[in-house]
């Protein structure tokens, strides 16, 4: 009797070799410069994507990503370090890097508010600016040091934002989304009209220094000389740690299953006690808490923030990463919004019409796959359970 | 002479000129089956709305175990020890069935952000009670349903999202239990089953007292130790189900009446 015995590759073995492609692949993709090659790279990442999809490999893989989820959040960190340090001289991929993972945090933040609770936000580019601002003013104006910033970007955006708690509670639907279209036009206004703050010139940000680490000139180590933007992408990576297990905690909690209460069914859930406008206030203040801390950093990284660099359209750009990842999934976030930074950069070609196709890309994903690429799952609580 | 545990004095609900409870005395005895009946649009539903802080009452006062709860927040209603169900069943369905039942359980779950985000020691604690409540709830209903704890809710048949929706109520050990036509989208198989179930149920509870709106009368005539009918919003007839059968003002408010 000799059964031919099924080869099991076991998870962790799959999980790493999943990385190191990943890691192979972004650092090919970054480092081309052609625009025929960028264009074979992404056919190969969507053939990759549509092939696993069909594959019997899928089962197997998604199997081997919940078993080690541990193992999996090292393994992502590993990767964008590897890629930090194989372009540690590259100034303009690093910046690329550095924005990829503050407009992580910022689209978390909006998870939390839209992805959970259904509180909708079409001003998070606002709370983004004003974590921004903040840190412009706090930098110039005192002598407070620059780690402080960070959180006092993101304490004042969740103030900012609690003016627009009220209208944002006794509205739903429709209405919610033009309460927060108008907050986020006013203050674009607000920016523009008011000298103090650089008017629609902007204003000069001071970089980051940490212990007298300088965030705003080159890393000298024994020979090796690496780019500035080192130090904010390492700082970048910090920051979206916290953040993902910060919204990773709260979705596997009790506060996590009143968020997905409240926004499912309003009623049912104020029958079983649910608190409806502490949740969404909570929401609410948590989504532009992280806005404005990822805000503060981006805003250091930049050196100069104008107006510009916080527009309604900027608010659109994070919806759509959210909507293109999937609402409420964490990992779905990630992915998305190394797409929609990437490609356009990298592919110079749809530049002029990114606006274009991003809104083509939202409709194909409501029309086709409307819980995006990587669909939430229902909760677990803790890592590793059967579902 | 029995306990009353819940009393409604001159209960009214008006919707602009409509009244859909009109001066309605209705009281419940601790651990009777009271079976609320009457035509569609008679204002049973409401009757439920108002009891539980949906709707505010226009007028009339609702005492629930010796205190007024009339005009209560739903959650503060939920918090004092009623639970319902919903006549479109109202889970959440693309929610697990533990996060279902969960949610009913509300009122015991720590709900402080640090306790949930940094002191997950504490979190566990819970979860692992919650867990147990799940399924011991679950196993009374249907045993199959614990090993699914995590699937969400919407791939389930509809006598088990009933079931689910049960648990739901339950989990929270609520003093009073309002079942809104649970029948509802059934087979009559399927109801008497279910009904079986929820009355084994009081066990879990104890003294747990329920009223059923309902419109099947094989269930009420089974299940009630009494009933009440309503009609237009104003209570047509209290007693028990034959008498309430046999009433001539109750059979002309279904049926219409003889041709003289």
């Amino acid at each position: 009797m000799n059964q031919p015995r099924d080869f099991v590759i076991p998870g962790p073995v799959f999980c790493i070799g999943l990385a190191v492609f990943a890691a192979i692949y972004l650092a090919l993709f970054l480092s081309s410069e052609s625009q025929a090659a960028i264009l074979v790279y992404m056919a190969a990442g969507g053939m990759v994507l549509l092939l696993n999809n069909m594959s019997e490999l899928k089962p197997r893989l998604s199997e081997a990503i919940k078993g080690n989820e541990r193992l999996c959040n090292r393994l992502a960190v590993a990767v964008v370090l590897a890629l930090t340090a194989a372009f540690h001289a590259d100034h303009y991929t690093l910046f690329l890097i550095g924005t990829i993972l503050l407009y992580i945090v910022v689209v978390l933040g909006l998870n939390v508010q839209l992805g959970f609770t259904g509180v909708i936000n079409f001003s998070c580019a606002s709370f983004f600016g004003i974590g921004g601002y903040t840190s412009a003013m706090l930098l110039s104006k005192t002598s407070l040091p620059p780690l402080l910033a960070l959180p006092l970007g993101g304490v004042c955006a969740a103030v900012v934002g609690s003016i627009l708690l009220l209208p944002v509670l006794r509205t739903s639907g429709h209405y919610a989304a033009l309460v927060t279209m108008a907050f986020a036009l006013l203050f674009r206004i607000f920016l523009e009209v008011n000298d103090a703050l650089g008017g629609p010139q902007g204003v000069p940000v001071r970089s980051m220094s940490l212990a007298g680490w300088d965030f705003g000139s080159d890393l000298v180590i024994g020979d090796l000389q690496m780019s500035f933007y080192v130090s904010y992408v390492l700082l970048g990576l910090v920051l979206l740690c916290l953040a993902f297990s910060f919204v990773r905690r709260i979705e596997r909690s009790w506060i996590g299953l009143s968020l997905d209460a409240v926004r499912v069914d309003e009623t049912a859930s104020a029958c079983f006690g649910v608190d409806v406008a502490r949740w969404k206030i909570t929401a609410f203040t948590i989504g532009n808490f992280l806005s404005g801390v990822a805000g503060a950093l981006y805003a250091m990284m930049l050196a100069y923030i104008s107006p510009a660099n916080f527009t309604f359209g900027d608010s659109l750009i994070f919806l759509s990463i959210l909507l293109l990842g999937g609402v409420g999934n964490s990992w779905g976030v990630v992915m998305a919004t190394a797409v929609v930074v990437l490609v356009p950069e990298k592919f110079q070609v749809i530049q002029e019409y990114r606006y274009l196709i991003y809104s083509a890309l939202v409709l194909l994903m409501i029309v086709f796959r409307p819980h995006g690429i990587l669909p939430r799952k229902t909760r677990i609580y803790r890592p590793g359970e059967a579902a | 002479m029995s306990e009353r545990i819940l009393d409604c004095t001159a209960l009214t609900k008006r919707f602009g000129g409509l009244a859909a409870l009109n001066a309605l005395d209705i009281h419940v005895d601790r651990g009777e089956v009271l079976g609320l009946v009457g035509p569609n649009g008679s204002g049973k539903t409401t009757f439920f709305n108002v009891i539980t802080g949906i709707y505010r009452p226009t007028s009339g006062v609702v005492t629930f175990q010796g205190r007024d709860i009339s005009g209560l927040p739903p959650q503060r209603v939920y918090h004092s020890g009623i639970a319902r169900t919903f006549q479109r069943s109202r889970l959440c369905l693309e929610l697990s069935i533990f996060d279902n039942i969960m949610i009913g359980n509300h009122k015991r779950l720590d709900l402080g952000l640090w306790n949930n985000i940094f002191r997950r020691s504490r979190f566990e604690a819970q979860y692992e009670e919650g867990m147990e409540r799940a399924a011991r709830l679950l196993s009374a209903l249907n045993p199959d349903l614990v090993a699914r704890m995590f699937r969400p809710v919407g791939d389930l048949p509809m006598i088990d999202r009933r079931r689910i929706e049960i648990c739901r109520a339950l989990v929270g050990r609520p003093s009073l239990l309002l079942l809104d036509e649970p029948s509802a989208g059934m087979t009559h198989d399927e109801t008497r089953q279910l009904m079986d179930e929820i009355l084994n149920m009081g066990s879990y509870s104890d003294g747990l007292t329920i009223v059923l709106i309902e419109h099947e009368m094989n269930v009420i005539r089974r299940v009630t130790d009494r009933c009440v009918v309503l009609n237009f919003g104003q209570k047509l007839f209290e007693g028990v189900y034959d008498d309430v059968v046999a009433n001539p003002v109750v059979q002309e408010a279904y049926l219409g009446k003889d041709v003289e």
